[in-house]
Order: C-alpha cells, then structure tokens, then sequence
C-alpha cells in the first residue's frame, strides 16, 4: 500500500520509540487533543494501537497511530535473527528486513512474549513512515540501538524525534551522532509536551524531505496549523485590548468626599478590575484550549485559576518593574491601583491631550461633568496607569506562556517586564488615553456602548500590544 | 436521516452579506452572554462540505432563524429606514424654509451674494471637512448627519433588537473601510434632501413673489462682482441656467435691479448655483458612497482572528478526530519473574551494573574481595557475564540500575535471570536520591511485580556495603 501514489490518500505515520518516551504526548500535540489516550509517567501506559486523524479545512491529510512502547528490543532482535537464520537456511536465500519481520509475526513469540512489540512492527510495516521518538535525556544504550535496527528493518522511513531536549542532562548531541552513525541523519527536536513556536513546521518539514510524494499535504498542514496560530494571536491580542479598554474607560463616581465611602469605592473598582482581568484569562485559557486541570496548567502564571500575586499589591507592582508615580505611590499602601479625583483637577496631561485628540464632544462632556464635580465636591475614582502597564505585561506574560505551552523554561515574569519597557515608563498608547475620555466605552459597568471608535482603538491596541509582544520575543531569543 | 435532513436545511442566502452580518452578531452575542445550545447546528455545518466560512455562515444562519436575531437584523434595517425617511423629510422641510427665509417675502430686495453664501455656505464649509477627514485617519469620518442617524436609529430600536446587530455591522463595515462611506450615504442622502428642499423654496417663492435682487459692498470695486456672479455663472450656464451680463451686474449695484429681464436672470442665477453647486454634488456624492457600499460590501469577509471564531473553528473543521482503537491490548503481557528458589551453590562476592549513564563512574564502590563484572548493556556483554556466572556462579550479587531511566521489561528481565545465576541477589538503585520519586516508584513496582520484594532492593551505599560486607564477614565465619 505504501507505494502507491500518495496524492490524494493521508499519509500513514505510525508513532514509535522505547516505552515511556512521549509517544501519546506527541500524539496528543500534534492532534490537539489533550484527551487522547493515556499519559503517565509510568512505563508502557500504551499497550494498544489508537489512531487519530490530522485534518487542514476538513480534508483528512495525516492518520497518525500511536503505539505500545518497545520494551525488550535486545531479545527480539535476537529472536528475528534466530528466526530469519532459521528460515534462511530452509529456503537457501537470503532475506530482507520486511521478509524477516513478516517471519518473526507469524511466529508464536508474536503472541506471547513479544505481542506488545508485535503490534509496533505490525503497524509500521502498514505506515508510509514511523515517528521514532527519543527520550534524549537516557544515554544512548545498546537496547536503543538494537530497538532502531528492528525498526530499521520494517524498510520504513524514520524520522527520529529528540523529546525532553530542554532538558537539563538531555544528550542531544550523543544521539546525534548515534542516530547519524546509524543512518538516520534526519532527526528533529520537539518536545512534545512544549513544542518551540515553530516547532511543528519543522517536524513536517523533516518528514517531508523523507516523503516527497506527501510533500504538497504536509505543506497545506503546516500552513493551516500556521494559519489557526496566527489567528489565535490575533484573538488573544484583541481580548487583552478589550480588557485594557474597559479598565481605562472605568469611572465611578463618589458624593461628596466621606474617607469610608471613599475607600468602600476602591474596594468595589478594585473587585471589579480583578474580576475583569480573571475574566481575561479565562478567555485566553479558553482560547489555548487549556484546562485548569490540565497537566500543563499548573506551569502558568496562575494558581488556582487566579493570579498568585494580588494585582493591587504594591509588591506584584515592584516585581514587575511598574514605577509608581509620586502620587500614586503616596496611596499604595490603601489600594494601589486607584487615582482619586476631585473633578477633572489632577487629570494627567496625557490623558487630557489624548481625551482632546479623539474624544470630540463627548470628551468635552467629559470634561464638563468633570468639572460639574469638581463644584458640587464629587469625587472620581478610575484605574491608575501603574495597573495599566501591570495589566499589559501580565496578560502579554500569560499570553507568552500559552503559546510556550506552559513550558518550565519559560522566562520569569520580571524578565519579561523587563523586555517590555515601553509599557512601563513613558505615556500610555494613544488607544488607552483616549479610552479614559469615554466612560461609555467601559465594559466593567455593565452596558457598554460599542461605537465604531470603540472598536477602531481596540483594534488599534491590538496592533500595538502584538508589536510590543514581538519585539519582546525577539529579544528574549536573542538572549 | 437526521444528517440528510440537516444537510438539506437552508443555505445562507446568496446575498453573503447578510449571512455575515448575522454571523457577526452571532459572535458577539455569545462573546457577552456566552455560547448558545448549538448543537445541531454544529452537526449541520460540519456535514457541510465547504470551506470554514460557509460552516461559520451555515451554522449562523441556523442558529439565527430559532433565535430570531435574523429578524432583529431585519426589524433594525426596517427602523434605519424609517428614521432616514423621517430625517430626509426634516431636512427637506428645513431647507425649505431656509430658503423662504433666506430671500424674504418681497418687500425688501435680496441681496444675492448675501443669500447664496447663507444658503450653501454650510454645506459647503461641511463638505470641505468631510474631505479633510480623508486625511486623518483615525475616526470613522462619515459625517456628523451619518453619526446622528446611526445614533438615533440604535437608541429607537426596540428592546427586543439585540444591542450586537449595528454593532456587527459596524465591525464588518470598519474592516472593509466602509463606516465612511455607509455613514456618508447618510450624510450626503439628508443634505441632498436639505438642498433640494432650498432649491424647492427658491422656485415656490420666485415662482410666487416678485423680488427685486441687490448686491451691496462698501469696499469692494465692482468689477469684481462682475466676475464672481459670471465665474459662479458659467457651470450652471452649461446646463440652461441663465447669467446677468455685466451690464446687469453693475446696474443691480446701483439701484435694485427692477426689469424683467435682470430679475429673471438673477433668479436663475440663484437657482443655478444651489442646485450645480449644492444638490448635485450632493446627489453625486450620495450615488459614489452607495455604489462603494454597494461593491465593496460583497467583498466583505469574517475575520477569524477575532475572539470567539477560534474556538467555533475548532468545533466546526476540527484539527483532528480519533480513530479509536485499531489494535487492541494485549489480555496481558508475561514478564520475568526471578525462579524460586534458587538451586545455585555460588562463590564469592559479585557486583554487575546494568545500563548506567555515564556520569555514574564504574564501580560505584570498591570493597576487597567483591568481583566486577562491569557495566553491561548489549546482547554480547549479556551473553558473556551470564555465560560466567554459569560457569562460576556467585553466592552473592549485587546489580547496580539507574533509577534515573525508566524501567522495562528487557531489564528486568535480565535483572531476574541474573538474580537465577546467584544464591542471593540484591538490586542497588543508584542514587536514587537523585532521581525522579516517580520513577523511582515504577522502578521499585517493576522489581516487585518481577520476584524482587523490598528487602531485595537496596537505595544506599550503606546498605549496598553493609550487605557486601555482610557477605565477606559471612565467608569468613565460614572459613573459620
């Protein structure tokens, strides 16, 4: 069956390797379906064969096929050796390796002892092509050795996969040159459980210099998957845009400037904010299709599916690199995240210019009502810029640690806000400014009015936030 | 049966706009309130062989039918129709009376510089921003009259029209750059209506009053009148508008024009310029913002990268979908299992490590009188040290493993047929400290499931030692 033209039918990859390197992870990976099979970290979880298709716009292109780990390859090395040695002498001719491994199957030993490995090579001799995937963090043994040369005898195309690469005592360049030693000189890494960004192309590509004849169906695979990724960037870019909108926009008005109304105001914002922010990431986390009792969740920014550090606390804001400004600063011990004004008196230049640049007359009504509060002695509370910029570079690190997958290599938090200084000093993005002129543009409050220029500046702050998210990639690879 | 009766249900209409009007609001919505019951919608646009737009649109279109938010987006055009007439009607009334007002009931006489400049000037110093606002970009720039309608029409709708319908609209329309151009037909519809209701006052009141027609300056020199009324004169004289000659010019200067002939041409005058120079362009513009709206709105696509359509992408052109089970478990699988008991009559003290790494260091530990066999891995190393353990077997064995691997059958295999060779075995986990607790934990479930119970499996060197030594100490009692 593997000869036949390839143009239209999937290509068949069987998923392959000693027991207890990854196979279902990759599977799961690759399909992105974090409920296929069964993971642990106990050997030979998988004993069955289970298949799952890969689809690009509806159009089956790959069935991948997940199989038991090998558990014994010395012995059934020896074993095929015996029994093509055996058969070899009967019929005076030598064997190849399919013929040896078709003799070895219908042995006995294929039902008994060695059923589990009978099932791999069954499968593999039925595939285009075999996944062979690598714990890279066990040396290189003689089991491993034996286990390729079994492999190697199904006569099937494999391409090795170097899993747990970011390993601290991963032996890549060990199995490198091994696995070149052997013949196999297209190999690729990929961790399985957080792939690199770029990660999967390059496995297709690989297997694509194996299989030209699936070339054309490997390429609209990867351009599909890259396409879904960019535009899941996109949506994340917009939900973290959306929610800096309506924290900018808030306003809540107080009468009169009683301290315990005042303080009960702060409160309710800062609810509202982190309520708001929550909300934002389980959209996100929705958005990556992570559970909260996924494996992986656990290596995000988050505990329980709330932030590990309260966003109001003075100290989340010091670790993040966020300056309070002197006014602020002053009342970071009672709610942090809070400007308090009295009308539009202690409106910050920025904000006014930005209000006066897009907000037209309903800035002016703004302000109006601003200063209609400023002589009947009302009191406003709004988000202060501080929990702006720690809500950017909050969202942008989760943001990061969703498309890393959770990876434990991930960059500490502080040294991502670090990278995205632009957010932390200077003015605000044009967007935001403007935001706090128009209070109707708060989603916090309830009703929210979507005007054409609410959409254009949360479109606008998309743009600007993935330009920021970017140029912090950029540098932390370079790093 | 369900499938063929699903897959025969409605198809969005040809007219896609409206399909994605509906499939945008329908995002939006469940952006907000959260996602509806949709399940078989989903089921009808994944039996649906098109691209992932026609499934989004499909499922759209059927959940919006149940819904009724495809009425809603039909009762909110219904309403920005009403309130376009109503507000045509507004302006062309007031425009009317603009222009009644402008020229008076007679009794004094216009003067016609005057008036025109007080019946276009507006629209002309509007039109004038409405092309500055080309050149900024941000904002929607579709005119303030545009921005009202939008307003107005939003804030009558009824309570039953979901808040996402403009909204939706709105969004499509800015992806296509179109808000300036949809608000524009507004725009440029009233004021078409407002001048062509001037342009109606000006014929009713010339047609029915007798006016005498003036123009006055205290600075200016008169012939530049003259060539202000024929510049202003010669576009509207192309379409059968008359001009006053000079002649006319200059004696409406003097006195008020009183012959028939200078009135007529005045009236015209007036009249020419408001229509050539107010409602046609208006018209014109009206006409070039419908037929963008019109063309462009065609071209209109979903954008998937916004929140919501990534996760009803992956519900309706799925990235993958299991097979299932192809080749099933095996009842169960038979590994080693250490025979018992052992009927080997062994010498001496032995020490063998199985697949170590190499930052361990062969032998972990050295103790007089304890034999190496080394680090064996491969078939050929297997062969010889069970070949001499034949040939000599120990009485007691110590086998090094490296907790840190993960364990399989073939290594304990090899552990257990060993362990046969000698009168007494012990497995060392090395360092186990070092390793993974889950691993060590299948490591110590593998010995046990393999004859290796707890007090056969040592995790220290002190235990290792203590046990070696126990050996030596043992052998020579023995010689004693």
């Amino acid at each position: 069956m593997r000869a036949e033209s390839s143009s239209r039918r999937p290509l068949h990859l069987a998923v392959v390797g000693h027991t207890n390197t990854g196979k279902t992870s990759l599977l799961r990976t690759l399909t992105r379906d974090a409920g296929f099979g069964e993971v642990s970290s106990r050997p030979s979880t998988t004993r069955h064969v289970e298949g799952a298709r890969l689809m690009a716009d509806g159009e089956v292109l790959v069935e991948l096929f997940d199989t038991p780990g090998m558990e014994d390859p010395i012995a059934l090395l020896e074993l095929l050796e015996d029994i093509a040695a055996a058969q070899e002498a009967q019929a005076q001719q030598r064997l190849d390796g399919p013929a040896r491994v078709e003799h070895f199957l219908a042995a006995p030993a294929a039902h008994g002892r060695f059923e589990q490995e009978a099932k791999v090579l069954r499968q593999l001799l039925a595939s285009d092509a075999g996944l062979y995937v690598i714990d890279a963090r066990d040396p290189v043994l003689a089991k491993h050795r034996d286990e390729l040369a079994v492999l190697g005898s199904c006569a099937v195309p494999l391409l090795p996969v170097l899993n747990f690469v970011r390993a601290a005592e991963a032996n890549e360049s060990a199995w490198r040159e091994a696995l070149s030693r052997l013949g196999l000189h297209a190999v690729v890494r990929f961790d399985t459980v957080a792939p690199e960004r770029d990660g999967e192309r390059r496995l297709y590509e690989k297997l694509a210099t194996l299989l030209d004849g699936f070339r054309p169906a490997l390429e609209t695979l990867v351009a599909c998957r890259e396409r879904e990724a960019g535009l899941r960037h996109r949506a994340a870019l917009r939900l973290i845009a959306e929610l800096l909108i309506d924290a900018a926009a808030y306003r809540s008005t107080l009468p009169g400037d009683d301290a315990a109304r005042i303080a009960e105001g702060i409160e309710g914002l800062n609810a509202r904010v982190r309520e708001r922010e929550q909300r934002c990431v389980e959209a996100l986390l929705d958005l990556y299709r992570f559970g909260f009792d996924d494996v992986d969740a656990d290596q995000l920014p988050l505990i329980d599916g709330r932030w590990e550090n309260d966003l109001f606390h003075p100290e989340t804001l010091r670790q993040m690199g966020v300056k309070l400004g002197t006014g602020a600063a002053a009342g970071a011990a009672a709610g942090a995240g809070i400007d308090l004004m009295v009308g539009g008196l202690t409106l910050g230049a920025a904000a006014a210019l930005g209000a006066l640049a897009g907000g037209g007359w309903q800035a002016m009504r703004h302000f109006g009502g601003r200063v209609v509060g400023a002589i009947t002695g009302q009191r406003e509370l709004s988000v202060s810029d501080p929990i702006l910029r720690l809500l950017v570079l909050r969202q942008l690190h989760l943001l990061q640690a969703l498309e890393a997958r959770g990876h434990a290599a991930m960059k500490p938090i502080h040294a991502f806000a670090d990278e995205a200084r632009k957010w932390q000093q200077g003015s605000l993005p044009a967007p935001i400014e403007m935001a706090r002129a128009h209070r109707e543009w708060s989603g916090m409050g309830g009703r929210v009015e979507d005007s054409a220029a609410r959409i254009d500046a949360i479109e606008r702050l998309s743009e600007l936030l993935g330009e920021a998210f970017d140029s912090a990639a950029v540098e932390h690879d370079a790093s | 049966m369900t499938a063929f009766v699903l897959s025969k249900s409605p198809l969005p209409s040809p007219d896609r706009f409206d399909s994605r009007w509906l499939a945008e609001a329908l995002r939006l919505r469940e952006a907000a309130d959260g996602r509806v019951r949709d399940a078989h919608a989903v089921a009808a646009a994944r039996e649906h062989r098109g691209d992932a737009e026609s499934r989004v649109l499909l499922r759209a279109s059927l959940l919006g039918d149940t819904d009724g938010l495809a009425a809603q987006i039909e009762a909110w055009r219904g309403r920005t129709r009403i309130v376009f007439a109503v507000l045509a009607a507004i302006a062309l009334i007031g425009g009317f009376g603009a222009a009644v007002a402008a020229v008076g009931d007679g009794s004094r006489p216009v003067n016609v510089v005057w008036s025109l400049g007080a019946l276009l000037g507006v629209h002309v110093l509007m039109l004038l921003l409405w092309f500055a606002s080309f050149l900024v970009s941000a904002g929607d720039g579709g005119g303030a009259l545009g921005r009202l309608w939008l307003w107005l029409s939003t804030r009558f709708a009824s309570v039953t029209t979901s808040r996402h319908v403009p909204v939706a609209l709105l969004a499509l329309y800015r992806r296509e750059r179109l808000v300036r151009w949809w608000l524009g037909t507004v725009t440029h519809g009233l004021w078409t209506a407002a001048l062509g209701g001037v342009a109606l006052g000006l014929l009713l009141s010339f047609a029915l009053r007798a006016y005498g027609f003036v123009w006055e300056t205290t600075i200016l020199p008169v012939a530049m009148f003259e060539r202000l009324v024929a510049a202003l004169g010669w576009l509207p004289s192309q379409v059968g508008f008359a001009v006053p000659d000079a002649d006319m010019v200059r004696a409406s200067g003097l006195s008020v024009a009183g012959d028939e002939m200078a009135r007529r041409a005045w009236a015209s005058w007036l009249l020419g310029c408001v229509v050539v120079y107010g409602m046609v362009p208006r018209a014109l513009l009206w006409a070039a913002c419908a037929a963008q709206v019109l063309r462009r709105r065609s071209r209109t696509r979903l954008d998937f990268g916004q929140p919501g359509y990534a996760q009803l992408l992956a519900r309706l052109t799925p990235t993958s979908e299991r097979i299932g089970v192809t080749d099933s478990a095996p009842a169960r699988i038979a590994g080693a299992h250490v025979a018992d008991p052992h009927a080997a009559a062994g010498q001496g003290a032995v020490m063998v490590g199985i697949e170590l790494r190499d930052d361990l260091g062969w032998p972990p530990l050295s103790l007089p009188g304890v034999r190496s066999e080394g680090v064996i891995e491969s078939r050929e190393q297997r062969r010889r040290v069970l070949a001499d353990f034949a040939r000599n077997p120990p009485a007691r064995l110590l086998i090094v493993c490296d907790p840190r691997l993960s364990p399989d059958r073939g290594s304990l295999a090899l552990l257990a047929e060993l362990a046969d060779h000698a009168d007494a075995a012990r497995i060392w986990l090395f360092a186990a400290e070092r390793a993974d607790p889950e691993r060590l934990a299948h490591w110590r479930a593998g010995l046990a499931e393999t004859g290796f119970d707890r007090p056969a499996v040592v995790e220290t060197e002190h235990d290792a030692l203590a046990w070696l030594q126990g050996l030596e100490t043992q052998g020579i009692d023995d010689a004693s």
